[in-house]
């Protein structure tokens, strides 16, 4: 079976989707399928959003393969007889242009497009369970497939440290500020460890991070890493955490590095606001699930560092939660291609 | 919102005086700064007006800090030339008053710019072979020039302004579907304003040479033979003039020719003395005629304007008022006009006869004539339309935008509009961009 | 730099310029920058398609790139400020091949007015370019021809570097590469019957189709030539390639009418091989010199058998005409020093 992948990508920009295509491309090869993967490069200014819009429309892929999965809008707009379309989130807030009657006006064509892409495709997948709702308010049946983890084989647990480990961009979405705020309030000497890239103009924010901890007097235990993370350096953090931390700011998707603390047996403490990790997080299953309020949290790290075992278990409890939730390219492909 | 307003300004230019009304509405809405180029006397505004000797002086650092352009046109030369010339390098909202914009363009190339071939290419470009023709034929002594026949009609250039324009504003349904032909952007129907001058004093009958019981039939505005004098002298001549005494004023620029044809229509029809050809005379001379006419007479074929100031002049004083059933005459409510066929001698006739019998069916007509107009041709309505429009041009932009640079590029590669794969992606782009409904 | 190699793809066929962008696109990373391969889907049939396509790529944008290599029609249209053409291919049904066989667009108005535009795009996209390549001096002489553009030619490197070390003058000639009718081998296969040397041939390479394995091997046992001739119809690695060539005695290369040299070629040059090849082969010449570094001879089956029993006869001048090939090639500079150097300049 011939298969044609399709995305969109920023040149040289990484981003969340571009490794879950690659990974699918492998995957489908690995399989024994012929793939073949276009990367489209797509521009964000609003004023050439449409344009790339039509081109992609005017791409006829209909001749080729036997199959189109198209990942990222607008790739869904390619036309094919057989193309299905998995929506990972993506930052559906456009960047704001001069004027917001012609904002939205362009906001409405895209949706339009959006539309008609969507409705063509013989199969909609999502990345969550909010975003299988929202569709299913607009009549569109979406079926919700989790991205897997990459290089699942490479995460390892090497036993269970002090330090609580929140890996994910800096941003002030994912809310590490909260983790430290938290942290005053605990009794234990459970320590932080927070690391992962910043966005271009996201100097303000670690400045912020490190007024924090300058300002509560947390040097002592909590280590800031801003910037890239070579992934051997990544592997070994998760493997020596106690445990992960992931409550950004009801954001749809399961967050990534859930999953590679998974991977590392590890389990994770999230909040009733982060969106789509409760999708993924059991509260006692295989984390702890508490409200966004510093004492609770705090309450919760004390437990993971006091209560080992329980711990333990509940990290022992991440990959059998992620086989159940079809977290593995033997599900995502399957799905993909029926 | 920064509106800057190009507009005749003059105090001799009817489009300047409807100009003065909105803008003065309009600037209760948005900061609006009136560009005019007028060396003579213009109105007066509330609104800043910036008076400029030439188009180069207007600079594009100028127009930058402006949100948005309207520009006014009308078919005459002098008043709208140099807005012409600026609306080509900026594009903005074009309000088109007149249909037929043939007269400008041709006098703007052949007498401006004196160059024949770029008048030819025009036509060509527009209208295909026959406009060459016509343009041809036009500048050789071959036959009349198709602006002095009712040809013109089928040549009415106002193209030459819509495509560059983002939005355009019409002020009859007729010009409207007219525009929609060629111009994919978005149009809109606004019916002109217009108010009269109701305070300053009109002369009398005694003093306009009228008897109290002459039964004053008028027709006012620049003569033209698509107003068909003509055919009204014809049919006065045929109605029973024993019962009242009719007199017929034909008040407005006259040119030499028609003139000698009216009367030549005057003589055969033996109405020396009922008819009166005034020529051009004062606008208070003008305001007294209407003011006491008993019956307008306000006939086009075939119809070249964009709407009638003179009409809507006519039913704000409150006349009746017999039309032609065309273009935007066609567009009056039914029982506030009398329309005929404007080509049928008997309907006129008929009309005129059962009018000059009839006052009460005369002082019902002027009455509801005059209480549509007053409802419809307002000025704040006009401003209102206008902001409720801008909003939808900014809307219509971004696709605008689209279609300009998909436009651009196959003209590059010498795609002609005439092949199909034009028309397959202007359909593509409608569904694909025309829904609009939020999925995720 | 931050830059981007731009070319077609039909999806799951792949030929010497995709090969060509791959390549490419590693050797800039290897010498320093940041590269990434784009391809644009491509297809021209129905002929509207042309068009669309043409369009799309006007369309798209480059965000975050500093320079643009495009390689091929129609992705060579994407705009971008910085941008350098190293054309492999224009769109020769427009172009030589209107008027023959392989003209693919319709003679109707419809056709006619598609080839209009591709020669008007080409003319007006390539002006936008701050250089131009071509991988041959064939397709440069086409762009002058039809689009009154000049160009620059810039012969195309092999990815991996010949190891050259003793090189054996060995009893076979060698044909490397896809089998194909285009390529040719059958014709240097139906020539070895009129050899009345010893000469062997080995055809190395995967069969295009059935039908191009199933001829060669028809021929072999027809001409009862299986003593001579061995078809290897797979894909050979690396190694086994580098051991063939270090071995053959010549290089036999006779495709019909290709614009660039061929990889095949450089190999055997490279490898200090002579090389036979065709005078309707096109752009071959550009590395062989009849009887200097070669044979460039009629392809026909006596007149290549001849050229084959020559060069076994006389083996000392086999070895001469490798190294005057060899020589040849470092004459003209091809390598990737200068094409890196020339694109991102």
């Amino acid at each position: 079976m011939k298969i044609v992948i399709a995305t969109t990508f920023t040149p040289f920009v990484k981003s969340g989707s571009t490794y879950i295509v690659n990974g699918l491309d492998q995957s489908l090869k690995q399989r024994g399928y012929d793939v073949e993967t276009f990367h489209f490069p797509f521009s964000d200014r609003p004023d050439e959003v449409l344009q790339q819009a039509t081109a992609l429309r005017l791409i006829d892929l209909s001749q080729f393969g036997d199959r189109l999965i198209a990942i990222r809008t607008p790739s869904h707009l390619l036309k094919h007889p057989n193309k299905v379309v998995w929506l990972l989130h993506s930052d559906r807030d456009a960047h704001g242009g001069s004027d917001a009657l012609e904002d939205e006006a362009r906001r409405q064509a895209l949706l339009s497009a959006d539309n008609i892409g969507l409705r063509e495709s013989s199969r909609v997948f999502c990345n969550s369970v909010a975003a299988k709702i929202r569709m299913r308010r607009h009549s569109l049946d979406a079926e919700v497939l989790y991205p897997p983890l990459l290089r699942y084989d490479q995460f390892h647990c090497d036993g269970y440290g002090d330090y609580l480990l929140y890996f994910s961009r800096l941003t002030r979405r994912k809310r590490q500020w909260l983790a430290i705020e938290s942290l005053r309030y605990t009794k234990t000497p459970v320590s932080l460890v927070i690391a992962g890239a910043s966005d271009p103009d996201g100097e303000p924010y670690v400045a912020e991070l490190r007024n924090l901890i300058h300002h509560y007097q947390l040097n002592h235990r909590v280590t800031l890493l801003p910037g890239w993370v070579p992934d051997d350096r990544k592997l070994e953090l998760f493997a020596g955490c106690l445990a992960g931390l992931c409550f950004p700011l009801d954001d749809d998707s399961y967050g990534y590095s859930s999953l590679e603390a998974h991977a590392s047996h590890k389990a994770i403490l999230t909040t009733t606001d982060a969106g789509g990790v409760r999708e993924l997080i059991v509260d006692g299953l295989n984390g702890l699930v508490r409200a966004p309020d510093p004492p609770a949290i705090a309450e919760a790290m004390d437990f993971l560092y006091t209560n080992r075992p329980a711990t333990q278990q509940m990290g022992a409890a991440g990959p059998p939660r992620m086989k159940e939730l079809g977290m593995n390219w033997d599900h995502v492909v399957e799905r993909l291609l029926s | 919102m920064n509106i800057a307003w190009f507009t005749p300004f003059s105090t001799k230019s009817a489009i300047g005086r409807c100009s003065a009304g909105i803008v003065e509405e309009l600037s209760k809405l948005a900061q609006v700064d009136v560009f005019c180029f007028d060396s003579e006397e213009t109105h007066s505004s509330n609104a800043p007006i910036r008076k400029f000797t030439s188009p180069s002086a207007v600079t594009e650092e100028i127009l930058s800090q402006y949100d948005i352009v309207i520009y006014n046109f009308g078919n005459y030369l002098p008043f709208h030339r140099d807005i012409i010339e600026v609306s080509r390098r900026h594009p903005g909202i074009a309000i088109l008053h007149d249909f037929v914009m043939h007269h400008l363009f041709a006098g703007y190339y052949l007498e401006h710019l004196k160059s024949e071939p770029l008048y030819i290419q025009a036509m060509e470009r527009l209208y295909g072979r026959p406009g060459k023709r016509a343009a041809l034929d036009s500048l050789s002594n071959a036959g009349p020039r198709v602006w002095e026949t009712d040809a013109v009609v089928n040549y009415p250039m106002f193209e030459l302004v819509t495509s560059t324009a983002c939005g355009v504003i019409t002020h009859s349904g007729f010009l409207k579907k007219h525009v929609e032909d060629s111009f994919a952007g978005p149009v809109r129907k606004i019916s002109l304003p217009y108010t009269i001058d109701r305070q300053s004093q009109v002369m009398s009958r005694q003093e306009l040479g009228l008897g109290e019981k002459d039964l004053l039939i008028v027709t006012v505005g620049h003569a033209n033979r698509n107003k068909r004098i003509t055919s009204v002298i014809e049919a006065i001549g045929q109605l029973d003039r024993s019962q009242n005494s009719i007199r017929y004023v034909i008040a407005g620029a006259c040119a030499g020719d028609y003139r000698r044809d009216l009367k030549s229509m005057i003589a055969q029809n033996g109405l020396e003395g009922v008819v009166r050809i005034v020529g051009e005379v004062s606008d208070q001379e003008l305001r007294s005629y209407l003011s006491h006419a008993d019956i307008c007479v306000n006939l086009r074929w075939p119809a070249i304007e964009g709407a009638s100031a003179s009409a809507i002049e006519e039913m704000l004083f409150g006349k009746p008022l017999i039309v032609g059933n065309v273009g935007f005459y066609a567009e009056l409510p039914e029982n506030s006009v009398v329309r005929i066929d404007p080509q049928s001698l008997e309907q006129l006739r008929d009309a005129l006869g059962r009018l000059a019998s009839n006052p009460e069916e005369r002082a019902r007509l002027g009455v509801a004539a005059r209480e549509y107009a007053e409802r419809e041709f307002r000025s704040d309505s006009y401003a209102r339309q206008v902001i409720a429009f801008l909003r939808e041009v900014q809307g219509a932009r971004p696709l605008l935008d689209l279609t300009d640079k998909l436009a651009r590029q196959l003209d590059q590669m010498g795609i002609s509009r005439d092949m199909q794969i034009v028309d397959d992606l202007a359909g593509e782009l409608d569904t694909l961009f025309g829904g609009g409904e939020s999925i995720t | 730099m931050r830059i981007a190699v731009l070319n077609n793809c039909v999806p799951f066929l792949r030929g010497g310029a995709e090969h060509l962008a791959d390549a490419l696109t590693a050797k800039l990373q290897e010498y320093g920058h940041e590269a990434v391969l784009i391809r644009v889907p491509f297809r021209w049939d129905p002929p509207e398609k042309i068009i669309e396509h043409m369009l799309a790529c006007r369309l798209l944008r480059l965000p975050n790139v500093e320079r643009a290599i495009a390689i091929k029609f129609p992705a060579a249209y994407v705009p971008h400020p910085n941008k350098v053409l190293w054309l492999v291919h224009q769109f020769r049904q427009a172009y030589d091949f209107w008027g023959t066989e392989f003209q693919g667009l319709p003679d109707s108005v419809r056709g006619r007015q598609i080839r209009a535009a591709v020669i008007r795009a080409d003319n007006h996209f390539f002006a936008e370019a701050k250089a131009i390549y071509t991988n041959s001096k064939v397709t440069g002489d086409r762009l002058r021809r039809f689009n009154g553009i000049d160009s620059e030619v810039l012969l195309p490197p092999l990815y991996d570097p010949v190891e050259v070390e003793q090189q054996e003058c060995g009893d076979f000639i060698l044909c490397l590469g896809r089998v194909n009718a285009a390529k040719r081998q059958h014709l240097v296969v139906k020539a070895m019957k009129h050899c009345k040397t010893e000469v062997k041939l080995i055809v190395a390479g995967r069969p295009e189709s059935e039908a191009d394995a199933v001829e060669i091997r028809n021929t072999i046992r027809k001409d009862n030539l299986a003593q001579s001739i061995t078809f290897i119809d797979r894909f050979v690695s690396e190694k086994e390639k580098a051991d063939l060539l270090r071995r053959c005695l010549a290089v036999a290369y006779i495709p019909y009418d290709e614009d660039s040299y061929g990889y095949v070629t450089l190999e055997g040059c490279l490898s200090k091989k002579a090389v036979i090849t065709c005078i309707d082969s096109g752009g071959i010449d550009a590395l062989v010199r009849h009887r200097e570094t070669g044979f460039i001879v009629p392809p026909e089956p006596k007149v290549l058998a001849d050229a084959m029993d020559s060069l076994y006869s006389d083996k000392p001048g086999a070895a001469a005409m490798g190294e005057a090939g060899f020589e040849l090639a470092r004459s003209l500079n091809i390598n990737w020093d200068h094409v890196i150097e020339t694109l991102t300049k």
